[in-house]
Parts: structure tokens; C-alpha cells; sequence
């Protein structure tokens, strides 16, 4: 089963996600509520994708995304973003990002394009 | 009370979180405004935490809020990166808290199951209203998506899109490439593409040609496809391939062209023609990291959020209940156990060492449990600088509000039931009691009000206090009142100021002569005893003229589960909490005697006590009726003492009060 984490600082959407993946034959490896955190969890928990939510207190999706692929550059982040972040979106594709969804989610979209990229 | 967490967990988590940030949200809107203004920190939290309840709301379905919450989020966004100079921070405030009050109405509507019917389009254009004229008074709109150098904030990136003229690729290829359908930001999607190929090809044209500033790019991808015109080593059937891996993409028109193959000639003079190329770069306005690293500068104010977070879990209330009660049904077993008739009176040394050492572990599972569900005052209390702030602006009056003891527990049950009632006292006290600035300052006193809200502990009880240096309450009006009213249930001259004040507890008491939105009804002070009764509390006020009024609000911490001290009434066994007994004694003959009215009377180290017959309170046969042959026991409530007459006492007992079940409950008389 594929390993994932999830980033985002409202609880209520990483339980959302969670519910989403789990129920579609993804085992949720780690959660973590901001950038920071995520950078730090990422080493301890290798997972085989991330979903990255953009707007975090202490340090931002984009910032932890820069820092995850220097540690790992195959790593393979998905940005989870609200509309109007495209300025945001492009920037995390520059630097690494493998595609985004976007909030709210649609379930199908959602599993199909995470089982796209883990099938890379 | 249970029944509000029976909705499916994901509504729950919607529910708590979201009461949460409109709590944050409100003590940093109400801050801010103390200090007339905004700090870069507050704007950031006010942006995230509008942000978050727009994602959450709009994953529940729920688009009012979702809404509303977006166009406060747009709103702070354009405050935080303008940083307006001139700002009306007090509509701000009042804007901003108008729609954290449609939300909190919104989020009540879902708790109970009902629709979510709150229309927010009026507020909303007013906050539009507000932005845009935020954006007039200070000449300043923001460059969403132009691309001006000269604003020093934006850095900008670059992709490069390479002229046919440079590195030499072999292969020439027309690529029409379809999105899967439900993604969104079509736009988004293909420069994705674009930066995935950028390696391994060189993108002659696309088209469309602008997919960053221009709006109808997204139709025009989702319509026509994305088309590119690229050179690549890659055979078709590897670019093919390339092409398909790219995560959103459904399908691939794949065209090997000639090298000068006229169409694509054609195009290339076009875009010539119609663009201004300064440089062979297509320009990707970045908005700049500076505000994020001021934000990590900041971030120690901003971790104490989530560092708080980490060390708690939200527990169901109804587990919590399903827990006490279990609690309280241990004790009872452990009792049965413990003093069961079977084994009274025999010599067991090793079972009553196992029987004290269980007492202890269920002692301390007791206690925890207990604490377990306390909850310290400090949300309830800090609920009520809103009210202070809006009662004082509405009423023109200038009040603080001082807080102390806020960290004092109270059960959980007990806090949702002090809530109104103190945002009651705290109302009255600034509609009633503080007088308006000139007034103060005729008296002497500071123009600004002051009220004190404190807890503490007080033996086996919090107290509350509620304490304003207003004008005091008025015993002539008040008697007046009770006397028009029937109210008087004792003669006027025997009663002792504390019972002439404690007459407006009494129900349709009221002696204001308007009935103002906020009080004068004279049905807030008797909902306010019954709302402390109901947790086993009571209610004393003190008041003192042009000096202020306190309302005194004593709760026990625990009805549950206490210490009893059993007594025996005819063949009936009753309990009476220890914490309520001062003495027993059995009386001598010659201290009983009967006062005017022929109530018996005791007398105690020279002072007089009424004593009551519990046989004929409680109805129960008895034979004992002689004080001198049974056992008088002093007990104390709310300052006030007098003796019972039961036969005798058995002995202390820890004692489970549970409320009557239903199917007996429904039989009781009231």
C-alpha cells in the first residue's frame, strides 16, 4: 500500500484527505500541520508522496516543498491549493512540485492523480 | 447536551475546528482594535484563518460561509500585500466581526440539523464596498497580474522559451494536448507541461500563447486543447509517451512536422507581429518570500498555536458522561463489594488489605476522571469582552473589563451552563449599573467603568464574582417594586439589605422602566438563577450605592460523586453531604425551646437555631420523636445554618447522585 503524507494546518482537512485516501487503498503514513514540521517528518518517514497544502503558518507549503527536494529530489509532492493561488502553483511546479489539486476536493480527481504519479 | 455530537465525525471536526479559529479570529480582531491598528502578524492570521474556513466550509458543502469567508479572505489579502496607509479600522473591525457572528449562527444551525438558510450577500457587498474603496482612498490597486518591474516587491521568474534559431533538435512536432476533464486551472495544467519539457525540448509557440495573464486561456485549454509547437530528439512515439506521463493529461494529438513547414512559419510571423518582445522570456510574476520571512521572524507568536494543539485531544463530551457515569457505577460496585452482608463481621485481614488497596485505585481513577472534565473559565470569560465591546459602543459608554482566576475548572457541563447567564450579569452590569462618562465624572469616579469578572476556589465550590463600580442597585425602588408586585414574601422592615437585593432574582422582576434591547424584560435575572441551579449552584448580589453591585455566583465542582454521611430516619436511610454538616450532638432538654410562632428551636452555644424534624419533612414513620432520644445534626448552606432531627447516624459513605432515569422521571411531581 502506498505510504502518503499529509500537510495542512487545519485539522479538518487533513482529516478530510484522510478519509478520502483511506478508503480508497492508501495507508495515510504521517500527517503534519505546517511546513516545518513536514520538512522534519519527511526524513523520519519517507513516504511515497506528499500532499502539500500552500498557505501554513511557520513555514509555507512552498518553502517545505524547496527543502524536501533538496533532500530528495525524486520526492514527489502534490500542492493542495484553494482558487486563486496560481501565482503560488507555478512557482511550486518550478521548483519540484509534480501537479497540484485543488480545494475542495473531488474524490475521483483526487485518487486518479495520485495514482497517476505513483505509478511514475 | 450529548446529543449535539451525534452528527458524523467529519461534521463534528468541521464544527469544533471551525468555533475554534471564529474564537482566535474574534480576541485578534478585538485586540487589534484596542490598539487602533493591525500588525502584519494579526493581518496574517486573519488572512489564514479566513482562508482555512473558506476550504473547510466549501469541502462541507456549505457555501454561504464558504462565501462570505472568501471575500473577507480577498479583503485581508489586498490589505496584506498593499499595506494600505489609510485604513478605517473601526468598519474594518465591525465588518470583519459581523461576519464572524453569520458564521457562528451558520455553524449553530448546523450543530442542531438544521438548514443552512443564512444569506450573506448583503454583508459581503458591503465588504466589497469597503475594498473598493479601501483601493480608491489610497490610489492603490494591486498588480494580480501584470507584470510592472517597478514594483520592487515582486521578483520575477523565467522560463525560457527558446527561438527556432537556437540549440539544434532534429525533430519537429505539433502537439494538441486535452487535460482530464474535471481538473481545474487548465492554464495551470499547461505550463506545467511547459516547464515538464523544457529539458528535453524547445517550445517553439503555444497556443494559446499567453496562459498566464490572459483569463480566457483556461477556455480556450479546455475547449481546443493545448497545442505546442516543440523540437525534440525524442521520437514521435517517445514523445508520445513523454507527453502522456504528465499527470493531468488525457490524451495527445502527436503531428510530426517538416522543419519549415509552412503553417507552422506562419504562425511564427504572427506572434512576431502582435507582441512587443523585449526579451525571449516568458515572465512569471512571482509575488516575493519577503512576507514570509517576516512571518518566520514572527513565527514564535504564530507556533503558539499549533504547540498548544499538539499536547491536547478533543474528546467526544458524550464518552466523557458515558465515563463519569461508569465512575460513578465503580463506586457503588466497590461498596457492594466492600460492605457486603455475606461477609459483615468476619475476620478477612488479607481481603480487606486487597479491598483498601482497591479503594485506592478507584479513588484515583475518580479524580482523574473528574478532572478529566474540567475546563478552565478563561474561553467563557474571554467571550465576554465582545460583549463589553459591543454593549460599550452601542451604549456610548466607556467600560474595561477586568479579568482574574480565569485558569479556575469548572466541569464541562457546568460551563455551558454559566455561559449565558454571566454574559447576562456582565450585560446588565454596563446597561444598568456603569452610568454614562459625564455622570462618572460628576460623581468623581474614572470616566471609564470597570468590571471586574474573578474566579476562584472556595473550598468544595468556584465562585464567580461579577463586580461593577456602577451605581449601585436601589433598595427603596426594588422594595417598591416587590411591593406592587406581591412580591414581598417577608415584612420589609425584618429583611437584611442581602435578601432587599436578592429580590430581583425573583421571576418578572424588573425595575427598569424601558425595556431596552438588552434588559428591562424581567425575564433575564430569574433565567439566570435557574440556569445555576440547574448545575446545583446559587446566587447572592451585594450592592453598595454610587459605589457598584456584586453578583456572587457559588458552584460546587461536583454533584456527582460525594462524600455522604448516612443517617437513619425510621426504618429509611438517608444521605447528607459531609461538606454541609458542621456538628451533631444529641440535645439536652432544657436547649429546646419554641420561638413566638411555635417553631421548635435550639440552642446552641448561646445562639438560636431552627431545628426541623426530618421524620415529618420526609414523611417517614417514626419512633423516635423526642430530640432527646434521636440525634441533632447542625448543618450549613450558603452561609445559613440550622439542625436536623434524624434518629442516628450510620456513617460516611461515598455516595453516587445520578439523575432519575426517564421512566421515572416522567412520574415526578413537580
Amino acid at each position: 500500500m502506498k505510504r502518503i503524507m499529509i500537510v495542512d494546518d487545519a485539522a479538518f482537512m487533513r482529516a478530510s484527505l484522510r478519509q478520502i485516501l483511506e478508503r480508497n487503498g492508501f495507508e495515510v503514513a504521517e500527517e503534519a500541520e505546517n511546513g516545518a514540521e513536514a520538512v522534519k517528518k519527511y526524513s523520519q518517514c519517507s513516504p511515497d508522496l506528499v500532499t502539500m497544502d500552500i498557505t501554513m503558518p511557520v513555514m509555507t507549503g512552498l518553502d517545505a516543498l524547496k527543502e524536501i527536494i533538496a533532500i530528495d529530489p525524486k520526492a514527489k509532492v502534490v500542492m493542495v491549493s484553494a482558487m486563486g493561488q496560481e501565482v503560488y502553483i507555478r512557482e511550486s511546479i518550478i521548483n519540484g512540485a509534480k501537479t497540484f489539486i485543488v480545494k475542495p476536493f473531488k474524490e475521483d480527481y483526487v485518487v486518479k492523480t495520485l495514482n497517476r504519479i505513483l505509478s511514475i | 447536551m450529548t446529543d449535539q455530537y451525534t452528527n458524523e465525525p467529519m461534521l463534528d471536526m468541521f464544527i469544533f475546528e471551525t468555533s475554534q479559529l471564529l474564537e482566535q479570529l474574534e480576541e485578534c480582531i478585538l485586540s487589534s482594535e484596542k490598539t487602533s491598528s493591525y500588525t502584519e502578524s494579526s493581518i496574517n492570521e486573519i488572512f489564514r484563518i479566513m482562508h482555512t474556513i473558506k476550504g473547510s466550509s466549501a469541502m462541507m458543502l456549505f457555501n454561504n460561509i464558504s462565501t462570505l469567508a472568501h471575500s473577507i479572505e480577498d479583503l485581508f489579502y489586498y490589505i496584506r500585500e498593499a499595506k494600505p496607509e489609510i485604513v478605517d479600522t473601526s468598519s474594518l473591525s465591525d465588518l470583519v466581526l459581523e461576519g464572524i457572528d453569520f458564521i457562528k449562527v451558520e455553524v449553530e444551525k448546523i450543530k442542531n440539523g438544521n438548514d443552512l438558510d443564512g444569506d450573506p450577500s448583503g454583508l459581503i457587498n458591503s465588504i466589497q464596498e469597503f475594498l473598493s474603496d479601501l483601493k480608491q482612498k489610497n490610489n492603490y490597486d494591486l498588480p494580480v497580474k501584470s507584470d510592472e518591474k517597478t514594483d520592487t516587491e515582486k521578483q520575477q521568474f523565467y522560463i525560457k522559451r527558446d527561438k527556432l534559431k537556437e540549440k539544434d533538435y532534429n525533430n519537429t512536432f505539433k502537439a494538441i494536448i486535452y487535460f482530464e476533464d474535471d481538473c481545474e486551472m487548465f492554464d495551470i495544467h499547461a505550463f506545467t507541461v511547459l516547464h515538464n519539457l523544457k529539458d528535453i525540448a524547445h517550445v517553439i509557440l503555444h497556443i494559446p500563447e499567453d496562459i498566464i495573464d490572459n483569463e480566457n486561456a483556461e477556455d480556450a485549454i479546455k475547449t481546443n486543447g493545448f497545442k505546442i509547437y516543440l523540437k525534440t530528439d525524442y521520437t514521435n512515439e517517445d514523445t508520445y509517451d513523454f507527453l502522456m506521463k504528465i499527470v493531468s493529461v488525457k490524451d495527445v494529438e502527436l503531428v510530426q512536422l517538416d522543419e519549415d513547414d509552412e503553417e507552422l512559419i506562419q504562425l511564427i510571423d504572427n506572434q512576431n507581429q502582435d507582441q512587443d518582445i523585449e526579451q525571449d522570456n516568458v515572465k512569471v510574476p512571482v509575488i516575493v518570500q519577503e512576507n514570509d520571512k517576516v512571518e518566520s521572524e514572527n513565527k514564535n507568536k504564530d507556533t503558539h498555536v499549533s504547540s498548544t494543539q499538539q499536547s491536547f485531544i478533543s474528546v467526544n463530551v458524550a464518552k466523557l458522561d458515558k465515563l463519569m457515569d461508569l465512575v460513578g457505577e465503580m463506586v457503588i460496585a466497590e461498596a457492594m463489594v466492600i460492605q457486603n452482608p455475606d461477609i459483615q463481621g468476619l475476620e478477612l485481614e488479607n481481603f480487606h488489605k486487597a479491598s483498601r488497596q482497591l479503594s485506592k485505585i478507584t479513588d484515583e481513577i475518580q479524580d482523574i476522571v473528574m478532572s478529566i472534565r474540567m475546563v478552565p473559565l478563561s474561553t467563557t470569560f474571554h467571550k465576554m469582552h465582545r460583549i463589553v465591546r459591543d454593549m460599550s459602543k452601542k451604549l456610548g459608554k466607556e467600560v474595561q473589563l477586568i479579568i482574574a482566576g480565569e485558569d479556575t475548572e469548572v466541569d464541562k457541563n457546568v460551563i455551558e451552563h454559566i455561559s449565558d447567564p454571566l454574559m447576562h450579569l456582565v450585560r446588565n452590569a454596563i446597561d444598568h449599573g456603569i452610568e454614562d462618562a459625564e455622570e462618572r465624572l460628576n460623581k468623581g469616579k474614572p470616566k471609564t467603568g470597570t468590571i471586574n469578572l474573578e474566579a476562584g476556589n472556595e473550598g468544595s465550590d468556584v465562585v464567580i464574582t461579577v463586580r461593577d463600580d456602577g451605581k449601585g442597585l436601589n433598595k427603596e425602588k426594588i422594595l417598591k417594586k416587590a411591593r406592587e408586585n406581591n412580591m414581598l414574601f417577608k415584612n420589609e422592615a425584618d429583611m437584611t439589605d442581602k435578601e432587599i437585593f436578592n429580590l430581583i432574582l425573583l421571576p418578572g422582576f424588573s425595575t427598569k422602566d424601558k425595556i431596552t434591547e438588552y434588559s428591562g424584560r424581567g425575564v433575564g435575572m430569574d433565567v439566570v438563577v435557574r440556569n445555576i441551579e440547574a448545575v446545583g449552584g446559587s446566587i447572592s448580589i451585594d450592592s453598595v450605592p454610587d459605589a457598584g453591585t456584586t453578583v456572587t455566583l457559588r458552584i460546587p465542582l461536583t454533584l456527582a460523586i460525594i462524600d455522604g454521611m448516612n443517617l437513619r430516619v425510621g426504618k429509611s436511610c438517608f444521605t447528607l453531604p459531609t461538606i454541609s454538616i458542621k456538628e451533631s450532638f444529641r440535645p439536652a432538654k432544657r436547649d429546646i425551646i419554641k420561638d413566638p410562632d411555635g417553631n421548635e428551636m435550639i440552642m446552641v452555644r448561646g445562639q438560636c437555631y431552627p431545628i426541623l424534624r426530618l421524620h415529618e419533612i420526609l414523611k417517614v414513620k417514626t419512633d423516635i420523636t423526642e430530640f432527646t432520644d434521636g440525634i441533632v445534626i447542625m448543618v450549613e448552606q450558603n452561609g445559613k445554618y440550622f439542625c436536623l432531627f434524624a434518629d442516628e447516624l450510620l456513617g460516611q459513605q461515598q455516595v453516587v447522585v445520578k439523575a432519575m432515569p426517564e421512566y421515572i422521571r416522567r412520574f415526578k411531581k413537580d
